[in-house]
Order: C-alpha cells, then structure tokens, then sequence
C-alpha cells in the first residue's frame, strides 16, 4: 500500500481530478475574464482589444466602484466589530442558562441563516415598506406624527438598512460558531482562573478570548469573504439604489456586464474584485496567523 | 413466448423512437410570467391553438419578468442557447446588436403589410431594409387612475401638472397614495422625464437631437422637466418607497385600491380584466392623459408612445422555419385575441367592441385623439450603456442625491460618450 502511494504515476493519477476540476472550473475561466476584460465587448457580436482600457477607467474614474468597495469595507466593520461583539455576548449568555432554554434561543436566532435569502429581502422590503410596514407603524406609536421614512429608499438610512438586514441573516451562524466554541471549554479552565483570583471579565478577556481565538479567527475570515460576495439581499432589494449608494462589488460588475451591455467592463471589475479578494483574505489570514504564533 | 415478447419490445421501441422523431420542440422565450391573465395568458392560448394545428409541435415556454429577461437574453446569446422564438424590445439599443450578430431571422415584411399593422409599427422592426420582428402592442405613456379613490379626496382628472401637484395634500389627508410607479427597475421615470420634457419644449424631437448632439441635455428646457421630476417624488406626489418599488409591487398598490394614480403605458389595458383584483377596482380603473403645463409649449395631445415589445424568430436555431410559421400564425390571431381579452392595445387594427371596459374606450380614444407621438423614448434611443447611465442618474434625482442641474450634466456626458 505505502509503495502504491509512492508511486509517481499512481499520485497523478488520483490528483489529476481535483486539478482538473480547479482549472476548468477556475482557471479557465478566470483566464477567459481576463482575456474580455481587455475588450470593449458588449456582449453581442463582434468586439475590439483595447487594452488595458477598461482597468483605467475603473481605477482612475469609475466612482461607483470604489464606493462598492468602501461599502463592502463598512460591511466588513460593521460584523466584525458589531456583530461579532454582540454574538459572542449572547452565545456566553446562552451557555450559561438552562440548556432548555438555551435550545430554544438558539433555534430562534438560527431561524434567519436557514431562510431563504428570497424571503429575507421580501421580508424585509415589507417590514421596511414606508406606508405599510411594521416598522414605521410600530415606531408611529411613539411619536406624535406617523413616521414615513423609507428605510431603503432614502439616502441617509439605506445603506444602514441594507447592512442591518445582511447583519440579521448572518448574526445567527456567528453564534453558532461561539457557542460551539464555548461548549467545548474546559471547565478547569475557569475554576484555574477562579482561584487565582480573577472575575467575569479577566475570566473572559484573559482565559476564555484567547482560548477562542481560533474559532473567532475563522468567524471573522468567513465575515470577510461573505462581505465580499454579498450580492443576493443588495440585488433583491435596492439594487444598489437609491443611486449607488447601496452598490456592492458584485451587484455593480454583474449589472455592468448584463445590465449595461459592458461586457469587458464587467470583466475587468470582476478581476479587479478578485485581487481584491484574494488579497484581503490572505492579509486576513496573515494576521490571524501572526498572532495564533505569538500566542 | 419469448419470440413475442421480443416483437413486442421491438415494437415498443421502435413507436417511442417515432413520436419522440416527429416531435418537434420548439423553445419560447418572453417577459410574461403571469400566465393567468393578460397577455400572458394570451400567448397561452395561441400557443395551443399552434399546437393543435401542427400536431408534431410541442412548445417549451419559459417566462421571466422584463429585467431578468433581458439580462437572460444576453446571458443565452453569449452561451449560444437562444430559444427559437423570443418575446423582446424592438428598440435600437436593444434589438439591433442582435441583428448585427445575425441572431435574427429576416420576415417576408410583404406578408406581413397584408396584416392590418397600423401605420409605422412593422417600420418600427426594419432595420437595414429588412423585417426583422413583428411589432405587438402600441405602446403610449398615460397615467391609470381610481375614479373612487378620486371621488373620495374630492379631487377632479388633473388638467395641468400643476393641478395633479395640487391634488397631494387631498390624498394625503385620506390616507391614500397619490401616485406609484416602477421607481427600482427606473425606466418609467425616463419616460415620465420624456413627458415633462416635451410638455415645457413642445417637441419631442428635442431627445433625438440632444442624443445626436445637435442639442444638449443641459439646455434649459431638460433642465426644467429634471426639476419638476425631482419636485414631483419630493412633494410626496409618488410612494415612499418609489425607488424600491418594483413593477409588481407598484402595480398592486393600484390595483389593491391604494394608490389614486399609476404612471404606465397601455399595455396595462387589462388592469380592468384582471381577476387578481377587486371588483371595485375594475369598475373604477381609467386612464387620463399626461397633463399640460402652464406655460408650456406641449399639448395635451402630444403623446408619448411607440411600438416596443415584439417578436422575433433566433436565426441560428435548428427551428428557424418553424418559427416563422409561429410568427405567422401569432400575427393573425393576435390582435383580435389581445383585445378580446382586453391584455393589450394591439399593433395591429382592432374594432372597438360595445363590450369593451371603459379603460378600454379611454386608451383607443387617446390613442386616436394623438396628434404628434414621440417614437422610441429617449433611455432606448442609444446604447445600453446610455439606459444604464441615465436610469441610474433618474434615481439619484428623485431620491435628491444630485442636483437637476448635475442629473443633466450626467445624461448629457452620457449621450456624448454614446455618440463617439
């Protein structure tokens, strides 16, 4: 057996499918993206080169993109330092109640991540409906004049209702994750830190945080990459209306390529959001890293 | 025993070969997805008489609402999967990059001038001298309106722009909705832009010139017309939630009774038919004419319209002929169908029925009391990049995200990018 897997023609034999999988299902067409992203076609008929054209505009004039991308970047913020904090607060206040009870609050704050995000924007769009929605009837109950805002359709509240909606789906799997993660801690662990003397806080902040370090880092690596794909709740809504004030990288290169008739546009963001991508995660990554060793 | 049982498979086999040999099957592509009523149901119901007249054709249908399908299209044309028939736009920004790319089966336009189509409406899908769709409604840009919820705030068919501005407050203090219209999806807002445009100028042809750049979206007149968009969603005469209201939702806020007016084109003829809403509602649905402005160059009989959905047959599909004959078949039935059924306002000569709802009456007599028309409107008069460009311009106006000065400055560097 160990000679069959030293075996050279053997190992390319059984690698040979993944690789093939990841160049046609990757390579390829990444390498086709890059190819259009070098035209100025619109996707119908014929096409001409024109360089590196089309990187330039998006860099040096295209406006919208570089607001998707800050965005993108406040969404990021936005989990990683507000919804993270909160989920890792109530998923310590569910380990420590009767698992009862415990059960039932998880299932209710999971309920969100299982729904279908068709639902979810249709859900929201109607709670947040200016005339007819819960929300504003609900906050007309406290104040002397019915309140009409249009939560995504006004400027100033779109985006915050945009990133509250994506919060509320994805805030249930991030205390998933830390209640798993506190579960599985052992319970030497904070009679140690009792003795010593500490309380709830230096409990936290110096036993239980680092001893979840792992989990918190894989949470905020996931928040980044889904981040950086949201696309579906943006679409179903605004659309990244009102103007582009709720644009996200990914709607806004679809839209250019299938909407606007910029095929080799659209390309070039695409690309453009891939290095960005990929570079966010590995610096992600890498910090990550640096730390799990210094601990 | 076993002798028979392998005549018998054979034969199974070899009936199964032939009928799924002589069944052709031939894909359909369009923008209805409601198959209950309106043309929807329509196309449903020529595509079974189809069928039953040419018994080895089945038909494939896929339906998808406007935006996703015209997105869909460019997705199928790139994957060289288009279905063999396809209900779409026959505006120049859309359906001619399909032509350019040969995609699109040339008509024997003779054939079809025998067909009663009104004057213009095959003109419409020539291109380079040649039929390439048959055009199936005419389309004109009025404002639907609910004669009860009228009577309700008191308020009288506004005459001028000015009156229907007027009319807000009324609504308002009944709780109802004064206007609603597609605001996500944009377009009707260019249209509405389009209106009000020619109501301050008094000639539609100002859009044509300024996409040609003998003029400019920057001259006082587009000026006028984006300040008085921007004044209409600011004064609350259009729904809250304008911008992310889409066809669908803008449409039942109507048709529920909660909203006065809708802005939309004739191809909602069947607002007065449809099931889907209360019989209240179809008793009371009518339509007016965009109103003058006081001071203004246009008339009220200026009207904006064109001829836009069509259809037209794929000419690298493997059933091009027998789409063609589809073609043939859909031009003949269509126009008395579509306006028995009150789905449409046909392309094609229609005789006007004592049967026919007053919504019905209201729009032909529109259409007959017209005396200049606007042609393709100005968001399908360039490229897609120029509709993309100025729907997105449309609604930073109305949500006050630009200025109307900055909206006409972007329209125009778009129109200017368009016309290199």
């Amino acid at each position: 057996m160990k000679r069959l897997f030293n075996n050279r023609p053997v190992i390319a034999a059984l690698v040979l499918p993944g690789i093939a999988i990841m160049v046609f299902a990757m390579i390829i067409p990444i390498g086709f993206s890059v190819y259009y992203s070098l035209t100025d076609w619109s996707g119908i008929g014929p096409f001409k080169w024109v360089g590196l054209d089309n990187y330039t505009e998006i860099l040096t004039s295209d406006s919208t993109f570089w607001r998707s991308l800050s965005n993108v970047g406040v969404l990021i913020l936005v989990t990683v330092f507000v919804q993270n904090p909160v989920a890792f607060a109530l998923a310590a206040l569910l380990s420590r109640i009767k698992p009862r009870w415990s059960r039932f609050f998880r299932t209710i704050y999971f309920i969100p991540a299982v729904l279908s995000v068709v639902v979810i924007a249709a859900l929201w769009v109607n709670i947040m409906n200016p005339t007819f929605g819960i929300l504003n009837k609900s906050l007309s109950l406290f104040s002397s004049a019915p309140v009409t805002t249009s939560w995504l359709g006004k400027p100033a509240t779109a985006l915050g209702s945009e990133i509250w909606i994506i919060v509320w789906q994805g805030f249930g799997w991030a205390l998933l994750f830390f209640y798993s993660g506190l579960m599985t801690l052992p319970v030497e662990l904070e009679e140690a830190a009792k003795i010593d003397g500490a309380g709830w806080w230096m409990t936290y902040t110096r036993v239980i945080l680092p001893y979840l370090f792992p989990i918190i880092s894989a949470v905020i690596v996931i928040d980044v990459i889904s981040s950086l794909k949201q696309m579906e709740i943006i679409f179903l809504t605004t659309g990244g209306g009102p103007g582009d004030l709720t644009q996200f990288t990914a709607v806004y290169l679809y839209q250019k390529a299938f909407v606007a008739g910029q095929y080799g546009y659209g390309n070039g963001l695409s690309i453009l959001f891939v290095v960005v991508a990929v570079g966010l995660t590995l610096v992600v990554q890498r910090i990550f890293r640096t730390e799990g060793e210094v601990k | 025993m076993k002798k028979i049982l392998v005549a018998l498979c054979a034969a199974a086999v070899l009936t199964v070969g032939a009928s799924a040999q002589a069944k052709v099957s031939l894909k359909v592509g369009d923008n209805l997805p409601d198959r209950t009523s309106g043309m929807g149901l329509v196309f449903d119901t020529i595509n079974c008489e189809f069928k039953a007249a040419n018994p080895g054709v089945d038909m494939t249908i896929e339906s998808y609402p406007d935006q996703p399908w015209q997105e869909k299209v460019k997705i199928y044309v790139a994957a060289k999967q288009l279905p063999d028939i396809n209900k779409y736009w026959s505006f120049p920004g859309m359906f001619k990059p399909l032509i350019d790319a040969n995609l699109v089966q040339p008509l024997d336009k003779p054939a079809f001038d025998k067909l009663g189509y009104l004057p213009g409406a095959l003109e419409s899908n020539v291109y380079n001298g040649k039929l390439y769709g048959l055009p199936l409604t005419a389309d004109c840009w009025v404002i639907y309106y609910n004669k009860k919820l009228f009577r309700d705030a008191g308020v009288e068919v506004p005459k001028t722009v000015e009156d229907m501005m007027a009319s807000v407050a009324k609504f308002k203090a009944k709780g109802i909705i004064p206007a609603v219209t597609d605001g996500k999806d944009a377009w009707p807002l260019v249209e509405t832009f389009d209106n009000l445009a020619e109501r301050i100028n008094g000639n539609f042809g100002r859009v044509d010139a300024a996409l040609k750049r003998t003029a400019k979206f920057t001259d006082p007149d587009f000026v006028q017309a984006a300040t008085l968009l921007q004044k209409m969603a600011t004064s609350g005469l259009f729904a809250d939630d304008l911008l992310v209201s889409d066809y669908g939702a803008s449409r039942n806020l109507f048709g529920q009774g909660k909203a006065a007016m809708y802005f939309m084109g004739t191809w909602e003829v069947g607002l007065a038919t449809d099931a889907n809403f209360s019989q209240e509602f179809r008793d009371n649905v009518d339509a007016f004419k965009f109103p003058v402005l006081k001071g203004g160059k246009g008339k009220i009989d200026d009207l904006v319209a064109w001829y836009g959905g069509n259809i037209f047959v794929n000419a690298t599909g493997k059933n091009k002929d027998l789409g063609v004959k589809y073609l043939d078949f859909l031009a003949k039935r269509w126009p008395a169908l579509a306006w028995e059924k009150q789905a449409g306002y046909p392309a094609q000569k229609v005789v006007a029925r004592a049967t026919d709802t007053p919504l019905a009456k209201t729009l032909l007599a529109i259409g007959a009391d017209a005396k200049s028309t606007s042609g393709t409107p100005s968001l399908d008069r360039s490229n897609a990049e120029f509709k993309d460009a100025i729907q997105k311009a449309v609604g930073e106006l109305v949500a006050s995200i630009i200025t109307p000065e900055e909206f006409c400055k972007k329209v125009d560097a778009a129109a200017a990018k368009a016309a290199k």
